[in-house]
């Protein structure tokens, strides 16, 4: 789960980590009056707030906002109501968010920090060494790129699980970041913070880009980025609360709340209803080299409750672009007949226009190909995976 | 023999009066697998469908002789749970759960490799030596007791890849599956090795993912073994697809790991690398004695 900058500074602040003053705004009028509030004479920062990174290289949609990006600096109150309008109610475009953009609902209007010096620093889980890592860049633009391309340019320091960061790593980082043993200190608290913060939050990600390094010498958070660990949000209700049902698609929304996972895929004209990320994949890349493309997955998981799994086909079966679903479920955990319920109720209930192609295996798998075949309802049954995939795409052909 | 769990294995259930527990247990108690205990807090009764049972893993352990756990405890609970087994000394832990927070998993490796045990999960089906113990949530009808040894990093890749195999003609000698998070607790380096010198597994099967580079280490282990029993891959997971932050770390913490350098890797290592899942009981036919 990801939250909005805003909502990430605010939770820093609390990990003793300084950030600029600031305020959200929901509308032109509100934006003055935070502007006035978090400094006397400026200039301030308008920072769209939208979950998605490259904001200021963004774009607006609309004609009203086209001279604008995501993050703007202005110097007069005046111009801060006009940029603020501009903004609020607009659709941004970044190299980061798909085509479309994303609607701007509220701003975030800070105070505007001269800095000596910016730099990256983040931290997150590295699943190869099984442990957080801190990573660390004097370019502050393009770090994916950077990772990629030039990957000496990236200082990655290996952290202990409850082990205090060591002097040693710190003096790395300021020599990397070519900074004055005087900022050893504040450097040291800096990252230790961030540190504690990571762990206490159960973050995936914890990314400063960039850190600025203020005319008091003080080391500032001057964007923040918070990504969680989904597995691990039932011990943070409070974080839980600061999720934005605007940033994620509707359907992936629903399937969530029945602990499913759906996904859209670029093109294609298959469902897929399977229970396993890897299933998932694999007939990806199957039907991919049969020539066909799948529209989007429906991973059920362990899901074994007979309604969820009804709700789910149905919430599937609104995408337009579906011709043809197949159902692939791997029994061990998933019992095959309760997800056969699930099908026949579904289907029974929003009536059958296309083809589906089922196929079970594992877990009581003879009950649940009784249940399809009693139905009347006309699903494809297969014992192979080829088989089922042969079947549902001849019967496609056929309708067609 | 098969690998690390067989009939002599002393089998203890970590929350093994749960509804999920239960279910599956029955399906366990149908096979020969030894299990000897069951752990659950605050017991009521001294056995659960005729397993006695015990309040802690190490009262289980000092009454049983117990030297394995398989948890059905939830994932809030797993870290605790593990951790109890390695203190009671036992050496291999298999965990089902779905969900453990990231974190937990980290101090769980932790503590699994100061001691030396194997942690297969979590979200793992388990691990399976046919005919012998079942430690897991596999369907033990689809099992079929042969010579091909599987290792997995996909749940529901590892009941195709038994699939395919019956469909050769074949069966497996252990079945084992590493756990689907971003961080799997059991490498396919140790697997590759306990295979090599299982004298039941004649060929092995790996099915890998994007994410990490667990593959890259396997390739480069099985390179260097000195006795090769053939080895057949495939590997999920399209680059494109991927925008969980596991990929986006990958990135960041090793540069770019796709699913072609995976693959790369393990033909230069002398593996067969398949195209497509569907492609593996082919693939297998050709060792078919």
């Amino acid at each position: 789960m990801n939250i909005h900058e805003y909502q990430a500074k605010k939770l820093l602040k609390k990990f003793k980590i300084s950030v600029p003053q600031g305020r959200i705004a929901y509308t032109k009028n509100e934006a003055r009056k935070a502007a006035t509030a978090v400094s006397e004479k400026g200039p301030w920062v308008l920072k769209a707030q939208i979950q998605a990174g490259a904001r200021a290289k963004g774009h607006f949609a609309e004609q009203k906002a086209k001279k604008v990006s995501g993050i703007e600096v202005v110097s007069s109150l005046e111009a801060v109501g006009q940029t603020a309008d501009k903004m609020i109610g607009s659709t941004l475009i970044t190299p980061q968010t798909d085509k479309k953009g994303k609607l701007v609902s509220k701003i975030y209007v800070e105070e505007h920090i001269k800095t000596k010096k910016t730099f990256y620093l983040s931290l997150i889980v590295n699943r190869i060494g099984s442990c957080i890592t801190l990573l660390v860049a004097n370019a502050t633009d393009n770090i994916v790129e950077l990772a990629q391309k030039k990957s000496h340019l990236i200082l990655r320091v290996n952290l202990n699980l409850h082990q205090r960061i060591k002097k040693q790593d710190i003096l790395n980082v300021l020599k990397f970041l070519r900074l004055d043993a005087f900022y050893f200190q504040a450097l040291k608290n800096f990252i230790q913070n961030l540190y504690k913060a990571f762990v206490d939050l159960d973050a995936t990600m914890l990314e400063i880009n960039p850190v600025g390094i203020d005319e008091n010498d003080c080391l500032k958070a001057l964007d923040a980025k918070i990504s969680f660990d989904d597995n691990a949000l039932y011990r943070h209700k409070d974080i839980l609360n600061l999720m934005d049902d605007y940033e994620t698609p509707e359907t992936t929304l629903k399937a969530a709340q029945y602990g499913f996972k759906y996904k859209n895929f670029k093109d294609g004209n298959i469902g897929l209803i399977v229970n396993g990320e890897g299933l998932a994949l694999c007939l990806y890349d199957y039907l991919t080299h049969l020539g066909c493309a799948p529209a989007c997955y429906l991973n059920i998981r362990g899901g074994t409750d007979e309604d969820k799994i009804a709700q789910s086909i149905k919430l599937m079966m609104t995408n337009p672009k579906i011709e043809g679903i197949l159902i692939d479920i791997l029994g061990g955990f998933v019992r095959c007949d309760l997800v056969a319920d699930g099908i026949v109720s579904a289907i029974s209930e929003i009536g059958l226009n296309i083809p589906v192609a089922v196929r079970f295996e594992g877990t009581n798998k003879q009950a649940a190909i009784k249940i399809i075949e009693q139905s009347g309802l006309g699903l494809l049954v297969a014992d192979l995976l080829s088989e089922a995939v042969e079947k549902l795409l001849n019967k496609m052909k056929e309708d067609a | 023999m098969s690998i690390l769990a067989n009939r002599n294995t002393r089998v203890v259930i970590q929350g093994i009066t749960g509804r999920q527990a239960s279910f599956h247990l029955r399906h366990i108690l149908s096979t020969p697998t030894n299990v000897v205990a069951g752990v659950t807090k605050n017991a009521t009764e001294s056995s659960h469908l005729g397993v006695a049972l015990y309040e802690s893993v190490k009262a289980a352990v000092e009454a049983t002789g117990a030297n394995a756990s398989l948890l059905f405890v939830p994932a809030p609970n797993v870290k605790e749970a593990v951790f109890e087994a390695i203190d009671a000394g036992i050496k291999l832990i298999v965990s089902i759960a779905y969900g453990v927070p990231i974190l937990d998993v980290m101090e769980i490796q932790q503590k699994v490799k100061a001691a030396g045990a194997v942690f297969l999960g979590p979200n793992t089906p388990g691990i399976a030596s046919c005919d012998e113990a079942y430690l897991g949530i596999f369907d033990q009808n689809i099992l079929k007791k042969g010579r091909v040894g599987i290792v997995s990093r996909s749940s529901t890749l590892t009941y195709e890849a038994i699939l395919e195999t019956n469909q050769a003609g074949l069966g497996q000698s252990t079945v084992v599956g590493l756990g689907d998070d971003m961080i799997a607790g059991a490498s396919f380096e140790k697997m590759l090795a306990l295979f090599e010198k299982d004298e039941d597994t004649d060929i092995v099967v790996l099915i890998g993912a994007l994410g990490g580079t667990y593959e890259e280490e396997a390739a480069l282990c099985y390179q260097n073994l000195k006795i090769k029993k053939p080895l057949i891959v495939y590997i999920t997971g399209l680059e494109n697809l991927e925008d969980d932050i596991g990929y986006a770390s990958d990135i960041l913490t090793h540069g770019k790991v796709t699913v072609e350098d995976k693959k790369q890797a393990f033909r230069q290592a002398g593996a067969i690398v398949l195209d497509n899942i569907t492609d593996l009981h082919t693939a297998l036919l050709r060792f078919k004695k």
